[in-house]
């Protein structure tokens, strides 16, 4: 059978942020680009980010996934191809030649695209750049047992919440009324036992900003926020976090474990050189990053590096990856918020430009 | 007037729905392929063929979201919506406006004015997407280097430039009018000032590093900032050497400010004996490597000291630093042989940038919008980049301008909506434009109201608040506005409801909503617009007049606006034409704002379903 060859300067493999600002910055510079994603639907993980705007956006990014969408709509020079991976890749002169096969995607088709569609068969495509944009993996709690993830009830993941949000939070505390809230931070992050010897960067921001959005929805809900440190970057939370540290208990320990107490989870810290127990309604745990699930065999597939921490690319460079013609954009390369990503997309745009183009070249290594 | 025929594409949201019934319910002729005098299309450009984009060029044509607006529901209620919603769009086709595009061509020069590796990197890449470039460095080429980087890395950039950049020296901007497209700039050189015209204008301002105000103030002799520290000079003798790094401890503490601090200690603490105790408030371990660093300089033996906001002491003397140590809960003294005090990038824009009367739509606070990345400013073809917008030396401030360049690109080659069109005769010189435009769009030159070409975003706030009707940009007039207003509500059936809905939030959130057949009041008109801001008073009080029960306005989340205050204005309008509603003996409530955000379709379907009770209570 023959197998149909797509000829494309660029090719794309993940439809996150960073992949579609990677394909409208290369449409910019006059460069035609097809994203390949693996999922049914474009927007990856940010496609199941709520609004956490309470009186005020609070810059969580998310909403810029429709303007993306919208922009790459509006641009006749990028291709999609949802529901498809790349299962082969070999040089190939100055380029690239991969292998894309359709994935199956069980559920509903998604109602909400606006370009592209399913790959509908076996194709290859010759391309001249290569972007590797595949977003980073949640971190799973359950491989830190102690702090009784699927064991405890009312003990749930960050991502859990985040899909509760905007239904009802009771369901996640077994039908209780959640007035008591726990977040303990840096859950699979800054971890010398797990090997994570970074921090996921973004997750204190996402668990501070859920926080707001179920004090200002349920007033007088007390949270509780066990964590190591605050990162919070941009000048603008400075102000937001004094405010917070007003109306939520912020505290620095580590918990040792959470139980399974009479009026809900329990969590067992140690505070002035004493061991604690305090009892809440929802214990949420925020968890971090982890290089991409598919970070050894895309790395085999490109023959490109992986940074120390474990994330596709090098450490020294920001998204080259070690491999002539193929770069990293996004959280693929280490955790970054969704405002980042975006920009780190462009970023990948331009050295591949750069690849394509020689002029661009010699900016890029400027 | 011209004839409006009806182009209708099958797409997905459509299904079912008869072409011809629509037609003809909508009062327009159904296209038969042929030549058309105007046009309503049922999708939107970008999703047309080509073919028909191009065959329509020149024509007035209204690309309509049918799709979005149709939603599900039975098929005669989708038949209905869709019938009203071509109704609304050949409205104002019917007036023939076209949606012209720059009446002047865009100036594809760029300035990129200022120093540091971000400026030369700018350059560097606006002339690699082919602008001529005028590189306007502050000082002589071999000071080209920001405070706070190695002065190789900017020369050997410096060195690698391409033809197409012109490098001038010891020249700065003093005077910036205009926007997008045409700038006209000021630049006072060594011998003398010239004026020059842009597309666009990068802004890379020297940028330091500087100890934050609130370091404790330890004597003079034994303090040093980190910039300055040199660790081999350092050691020990039979006592040891003790040396305190202060970490950033306020609330303004970046990774970057916590990284190099970290580096110092660690630096410190490697030398013979020396002990190093590190004073910070919270580890800021979020830069690369941030968290590795951390852990390193405690295995080598940095003692980590936390301290609460305010919880350093330092005596008199300046010689001795008290804490509360966070482990045993007491008093600790610590007399210091060296003190090295933490950093971090500064960098501000130039002072004439604030001063209003020479540039409107700035704010030197913006770079945390969501929606003003790539080192945009409000006004649309400035561009601030480098140490002055965060950005650590190296790589962060490359990228800046990498992202700059391919913004500024997108910009001069097109990716801007329209130029507003001004009336001369009815414009009462009254600089409400001037004053409201969120982009700095309208400047007042040569005695009349001149829109810059290539930055308008089209968002209707000028059009909003001029008291005279003599600026809109095109397609966006009143009386576009309301024609299409009065023949969408005309042709729709049931209880009547206007949704004005932003692109960027509202209009996102009902697409979403129609596609999965979310089932609309059958009454219900939306009415895109490119900013809540483009709703004023006067639409809201006639869409009442031509029989609206109630009107919603859906605008973006307060912050999130990418007009800057273009939602707040709505918020503010429909609040005044609620009140006016009110004194006439109508009811307020038939009028209302709400923040959205484009993910947040379910507050929508719930705003609407309130908003078709209250109109239908009477
Ligand atoms: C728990 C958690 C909370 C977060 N909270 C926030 C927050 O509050 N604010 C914020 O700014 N950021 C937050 N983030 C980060 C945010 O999710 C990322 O910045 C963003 O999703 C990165 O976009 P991306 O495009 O790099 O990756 P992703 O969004 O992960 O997208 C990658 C895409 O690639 C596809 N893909 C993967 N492998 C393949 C393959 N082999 N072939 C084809 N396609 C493939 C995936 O299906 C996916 O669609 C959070 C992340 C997590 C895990
Ligand atoms: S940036 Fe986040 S909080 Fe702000 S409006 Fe968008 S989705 Fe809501
Ligand atoms: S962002 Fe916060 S919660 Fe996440 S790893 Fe870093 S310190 Fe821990
Ligand atoms: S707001 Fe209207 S009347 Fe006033 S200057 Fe502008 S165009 Fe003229
Ligand atoms: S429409 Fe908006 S951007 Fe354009 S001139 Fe008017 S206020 Fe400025």
């Amino acid at each position: 059978m023959a197998v149909k060859t797509i000829k494309t300067p660029a090719v794309i493999i993940g439809g996150g942020v960073a992949g579609l600002a990677a394909a409208i910055d290369l449409s910019r510079r006059g460069l035609s680009s097809l994203v390949v994603e693996r999922g049914p639907r474009l927007g990856g993980r940010v496609a199941d980010f709520c609004c956490k705007a309470t009186d005020s956006c609070v810059r969580c990014g998310a909403c810029r996934l429709a303007d993306l969408v919208r922009r790459v709509a509006a641009r006749p020079e990028i291709a999609i191809y949802t529901s498809a991976k790349p299962v082969a890749a070999e040089a190939d002169g100055d380029g690239w030649r991969l292998t894309l096969e359709p994935q199956r995607n069980n559920g509903p088709a998604p109602v909400v695209e606006l370009a592209g569609g399913p790959l509908p068969r076996r194709s290859q495509v010759q391309a001249g750049a290569v972007i590797l944009a595949v977003g980073a993996t949640p971190f799973d709690p359950s491989a830190k047992s102690r702090f009784g993830y699927r064991r405890v009830p009312g003990v749930v993941s960050a991502l859990e919440l985040e899909g509760a949000l905007e239904h009802s939070l009771a369901e996640l505390a077994g039908g209780r009324d959640p007035r008591r809230v726990a977040f303990i931070q840096c859950v699979g992050s800054r971890d010398e036992s797990l090997g994570h010897l970074y921090c996921s960067r973004v997750c204190c921001g996402f668990a501070l900003r859920m926080a707001r959005v179920i004090q200002a929805r349920r007033p007088g809900t007390e949270i509780t926020f066990f964590h190591m440190d605050v990162q919070t970057y941009g000048r603008a939370w400075a102000g937001e976090l004094a405010e917070m540290r007003e109306q939520m208990n912020f505290v620095r320990a580590m918990p040792g474990e959470v139980t399974a107490g009479p009026g809900g989870p329990q969590v067992v810290y140690a505070a002035g050189g004493r061991s604690q127990t305090a009892e809440f309604d929802l214990v949420v745990l925020s968890q971090g990053m982890r290089p991409p699930v598919g970070a050894a065999a895309l790395s085999q597939l490109f023959a490109c590096t992986r940074t120390s921490d474990g994330f596709l690319g090098s450490d020294a460079e920001p998204v080259a990856s070690g491999a002539a013609g193929v770069f990293i954009a996004g959280s693929a390369r280490g955790p970054m918020s969704i405002v980042e990503s975006i920009e780190h997309g462009a970023v990948a745009a331009a050295a591949a430009a750069g690849h394509l183009q020689p002029l661009v070249r010699e900016a890029a290594h400027a | 007037m011209p004839e409006v025929s009806l182009i209708w594409i099958e797409e997905a949201g459509l299904e079912g729905l008869d072409p011809a019934k629509a037609a003809k319910k909508a009062g327009v002729a159904l296209s038969d392929g042929g030549l058309v005098e105007a046009a309503v299309v049922t999708t939107t450009e970008a999703r047309a063929p080509r073919s028909l984009v191009n065959r329509l060029k020149g024509y007035p044509v209204k690309w309509l979201d049918l799709a979005a607006e149709v939603g599900g529901g039975p098929l005669a209620l989708r038949q209905a919506r869709a019938a009203a919603a071509v109704a609304r769009a050949a409205g104002s086709a019917a007036l023939g406006t076209m949606a012209q595009r720059y009446t002047r061509q865009p100036n594809q020069e760029v300035l990129v004015a200022g120093r540091g590796l971000a400026a030369v990197a700018a350059a560097h890449q606006a002339a690699a997407l082919g602008h001529p470039v005028l590189l306007a460095l502050e000082t002589t080429r071999a000071r080209a280097a920001c405070a706070d980087e190695k002065p190789a890395e900017v020369k050997r950039a410096l060195a690698g430039l391409p033809a197409q950049v012109e490098v001038v020296t010891g020249t700065e901007l003093v005077e910036l009018l205009g926007a997008g497209g045409d700038f006209q700039a000021r630049l006072q050189g060594p011998r003398r000032t010239s004026r020059r015209r842009f597309g666009a204008v990068v802004l890379a301002p020297p940028s330091a590093y500087a100890v934050p105000g609130d370091m404790p103030a330890t004597a003079e002799d034994i303090t040093l900032p980190v910039s300055r520290l040199k660790p081999k000079q350092y050691q020990g003798g039979e006592q040891w050497l003790q040396a305190a790094v202060i970490a950033p401890l306020g609330p303004g503490a970046t990774a970057h400010g916590f990284a190099r601090a970290v580096t110092a200690a660690l630096a410190l603490q490697k030398r013979p004996r020396v002990q190093v105790t590190l004073f910070l408030g919270e580890a800021k371990v979020a830069s690369e490597g941030g968290e590795r660093l951390y852990r390193d300089a405690r295995r080598q033996g940095v003692l980590a000291m936390r301290v609460e906001p305010g919880g350093l002491r330092v005596s008199r003397d300046g010689r001795k630093l008290s804490f509360d140590d966070p482990v045993l809960g007491e008093p600790v003294d610590l007399r210091p042989d060296l003190v090295v005090l933490s950093e971090e990038v500064t960098g501000r824009a130039p002072a004439w940038l604030d001063n209003p009367l020479v540039t409107t739509a700035w704010d030197q606070d913006l770079p945390d919008h969501p929606r003003l990345q790539a080192g945009r400013t409000a006004r649309s073809g400035l561009y601030l980049i480098g140490g002055a917008r965060g950005a650590a030396p190296g790589d962060p401030r490359r990228a800046q301008a990498a992202a700059a360049a391919a913004d500024l690109h997108g910009l001069l080659s097109g990716e801007a909506v329209a130029v507003p069109a001004v009336r001369d005769v009815l414009c009462a010189s009254c600089l409400t434009c001037v004053r409201v435009c969120p982009h700095g769009v309208v400047c007042y030159a040569e005695d009349h109201i001149a829109p810059a070409p290539a930055a308008c975003l089209a968002c209707g706030v000028c059009t909003a608040e001029c008291p005279a009707e003599a600026i809109a940009p095109p397609g966006w007039s009143n009386r576009e506005m309301i024609a299409s207003l009065a023949a969408g509500l005309k042709a729709a059936a049931g209880d009547k409801l206007v949704l004005f809905a932003c692109r960027n939030s509202g209009m996102d959130a009902a697409r979403a909503l129609s596609l999965a057949g979310h089932q609309w009041p059958k009454g219900l008109l939306m009415v895109p617009v490119n900013c809540a801001g483009r709703v004023g008073v006067q639409l809201i009080l006639r869409a009442l007049s031509l029989g609206a029960g109630g009107v919603l306005v859906a605008g973006c989340h307060q912050g999130n606006c990418r007009s800057l205050n273009g939602n707040l204005r709505a918020k503010l309008r429909s609040g005044e034409a609620a009140d006016l509603l009110a004194q006439v003996g109508g009811r307020p409530e038939q009028v209302r704002f709400m923040h959205l955000a484009s993910n947040q379709p379910r507050a929508l379907a719930q705003a609407v379903a309130e908003l078709a009770q209250t109109a239908g209570e009477k």
